[in-house]
């Protein structure tokens, strides 16, 4: 059974990978059908040229998430008798296989053959599309210096990023427009045949690459190296003593989330996509149409936590579980210190993403209050129903990219249908009434908050029951 | 608290991992639990503690089957590895969790931790530092201690003197000798370190192939005649 399910999650894996390259294969091809619908007037190389700098500080920032750096790679090989430069040149320079440089380039080699090419200058399209590949290369090694001067001090990256992409988002909200002018001069600057910011990038793609390797190196004499994590206030955060185990589980389950690569991952991930991601979503105006996307849309933008984190809960204590289960825990105070966790994650991914409803979309603000309720009452039940089935260990401080599949099961995918279809048919079949739709699918939410203590001891007896498989899931994956 | 285990049995794939009929452990029992790798020490401790399932048998706890009531994790403290511990928790955030399941507030978990002092000096840990960056010894120690300070009735440890520096060592069966004062107090004892297990405890258990061997009090003649008994089966050669 679980060979099988290796099977189909290396087949999924493969199919999504092919399926996202041509995508961007045929958007890169295409992309005067795709932004005719959103800009007719705009040539599509001019549209292009003046994304380029939002574009490639988002993909920085996805990098910062989900790209490793290649330290722990050079580290097993110190004590062979290889010069130490000579591997730190090595693992750089492999490691610019990663899909991160390789997947942009689906988009944008179709799209500069198609559409790039075809302009006057013969310099200017190779200069073009050399710079495309400068930025890829200095976001590849920019990443990684980053990632290694701020590895103790994660949380001023996530500050300066959110200021620089929140300052990129009040210059096109406000109508401003200076990045996407800054942007679009370079790039048509380079298509006129003129050098000046190919020199630029150059000088910055030598720069970070060479800074990247010399910290690279002097990192690896570090005796505390990625081991020696130290937390700056691990004490500023505390429960207090009259919340006993229960606070003290909910304090956990944060820390756990935190300090472990793959939950915060998945964490990091709920909130670009109730932010940055939802304004995309927003902005799209009713390309969607129907009721369908903005219903997904109301399930993610609350409940996207619950969907990527909560789904592998007990999961992501696999590790630790049998100090959990042989201590004085009840299994009820277990679970009921989840569902505080998923449906408090709910509360805060909606504040978070409210006030870009009523900015954008407005006439979405009750549908997204609606599925504050509903996910709060239902999906986090329904989530935590397929959580307390999990024994399979995780390997937590591995990366939570897309195509870490570890721990997801066909059930999980298929988790998908009962917990996103129902609303989506309920809406569909209110489509006449839709404001009594959106209230009835918050009072059912709402409801279900009634049946609470009978749900937590539901999911505490399955937790019961599945014990023995659980420990045993949770333990074998680990040898 | 007394324990008893009640035929038995487990079986892994073919292997057979435990077959006890009977062993009982009374109130204020301090017993050792020897053997070879293999032997079946784990599988009894893991059974024990209700983290594997046994084919058939029972075990009770103060009368009561562990696989039926939970109420005996409050009076329990164990630690056989690593997944024991929180590893991304700092060693006071994990024993103010562990003082928690007990009820105790920060305060008074402090104060329980105070006379395991000269164990794991507090003072001196890098208090920062997640369990999971310790070295095996001091993460052992980490969870040895979280296993004692609640000052449980019954006290279940997997090799604790392995991975201990010496004065751990000296430290740790100062402070088992202690415990096991308490007429009330009952303790099992895993290790294959046979000097330190006949010091500690009034009796051992020695197990092999899953079953009992043999069942000794502890006196002078003990630690002579495991190495004798080891040496005859071949498994300190073998070994």
């Amino acid at each position: 059974m679980k060979a099988r399910q290796g099977r189909f999650v290396r087949v999924l894996v493969g199919f999504l990978l092919v399926y996202a390259a041509v995508v961007l294969v045929t958007l890169g091809l295409f992309f005067d059908r795709f932004s005719m619908t959103l800009l007719p007037d705009a040539p599509p190389v001019e549209i292009v040229n003046q994304s380029l700098v939002a574009t490639f500080i988002t993909l920085f920032f996805l990098r910062f998430l989900l790209q490793k750096t290649p330290r722990m790679k050079v580290v097993p090989y110190l004590h062979l008798p290889i010069q130490q430069h000579r591997l730190v040149t090595f693992f750089q320079t492999a490691s610019l296989l990663s899909v991160h440089n390789i997947y942009p380039l689906f988009f944008f080699i179709p799209f500069w053959m198609r559409f790039v090419v075809a302009g006057d200058s013969i310099e200017g399209n190779l200069m073009w599309i050399g710079a495309i590949m400068l930025l890829i290369l200095s976001s590849h090694f920019a990443n990684l210096l980053v990632r290694g001067i701020l590895r103790r001090q994660v949380g001023v990256f996530y500050l300066l990023m959110t200021i620089l992409i929140g300052t990129a988002y009040i210059d096109e909200v406000a109508g401003v427009g200076l990045q996407q002018r800054m942007s679009g001069f370079m790039f048509t600057d380079l298509l006129s045949g003129s050098a000046t910011s190919l020199v630029l990038f150059l000088a910055w793609a030598f720069f970070v690459m060479v800074a990247s390797t010399f910290h690279l190196a002097r990192s690896l004499s570090d005796p505390e190296g990625e081991h020696g994590e130290k937390l700056p206030d691990a004490h500023s955060f505390q429960v207090p003593d009259d919340w006993g185990i229960l606070g003290h589980l909910v304090r956990s389950e944060l820390l756990l989330m935190w300090r472990n690569r793959r939950p915060r991952h998945y964490l990091l991930l709920s909130i670009f996509f109730s932010t940055f991601y939802l304004v995309l979503m927003l902005s799209s105006g009713d390309v969607f149409g129907g009721v369908a996307f903005p219903a997904l849309l109301g399930l993610f933008a609350s409940g996207g936590f619950v969907l990527n984190y909560g789904q592998l809960m007990f999961g992501w204590d696999a590790a630790n579980y049998q100090a959990l289960i042989t201590r004085n825990i009840a299994f009820h105070t277990m679970v009921l210190a989840k569902l505080i966790v998923l449906r408090t994650s709910c509360l805060l991914l909606f504040l978070l993403s409210l006030p870009l409803f009523i900015a954008l979309r407005p006439d979405l603000v009750a549908l997204h209050t609606a599925f504050l309720f509903y996910n709060v009452g239902i999906t986090s039940a329904l989530v935590m129903e397929l959580a307390t089935r999990n024994k399979q260990r995780l390997d937590v401080t591995r990366g939570g990219g897309f195509f870490n599949f570890e721990g997801i099961s066909a059930r999980h995918m298929l988790w998908i249908i009962p917990t996103a279809l129902p609303p989506v048919l309920f809406l569909q079949a209110m489509h006449e009434s839709p404001d009594l739709g959106l209230t009835i699918l918050a009072l059912i939410g709402l409801g279900s908050l009634i049946f609470t203590e009978p749900l937590t001891r539901y999911f505490a007896r399955g937790l019961r029951v599945r014990k023995h498989t659980m420990v045993e899931g949770f333990t074998v994956h680990a040898r | 608290m007394h324990v008893e285990f009640n035929g038995v049995a487990k079986t892994f794939g073919s292997k057979r991992a435990l077959d006890i009929p009977s062993w009982i452990l009374e109130n204020g029992d301090v017993v050792g639990l020897v053997g070879s790798n293999g032997a079946g020490k784990t599988t009894f401790l893991r059974i024990l503690l209700d983290l594997v399932q046994a084919d058939r048998g029972q075990v009770l706890l103060n009368g009561k089957d562990v696989r039926r009531q939970s109420r005996w994790r409050a009076q329990t403290g164990a630690f056989l590895d690593r997944s024991f511990l929180i590893d991304y928790l700092t060693i006071p955030e994990y024993l103010d969790f562990v003082g928690a399941t007990f009820g105790l507030t920060r305060k008074q978990t402090s104060e329980a931790l105070e006379p395991f002092a000269s164990f794991l000096p507090l003072s001196k840990v890098d208090r920062r530092r997640l369990i999971r960056d310790l070295s095996t010894g001091n993460a052992k120690k980490v969870g040895i201690l979280a296993a004692l300070f609640i000052t449980p009735k019954l006290i279940v440890l997997d090799e604790p003197f392995a991975n201990l520096d010496p004065p751990s060592q000296m430290h740790l069966k100062q402070i088992l000798s202690e415990l096991a004062a308490d007429p009330e107090r009952s303790m099992i004892i895993s290790s294959h370190d046979l000097g330190h297990v006949t010091e500690v405890c009034g009796r051992i258990t020695l197990l092999h192939a899953g079953e009992i061997q043999k069942d000794l009090q502890t006196n002078t003649d003990t630690l002579a005649q495991l190495h004798a008994w080891f040496k005859e089966e071949g498994v300190v050669s073998a070994t």
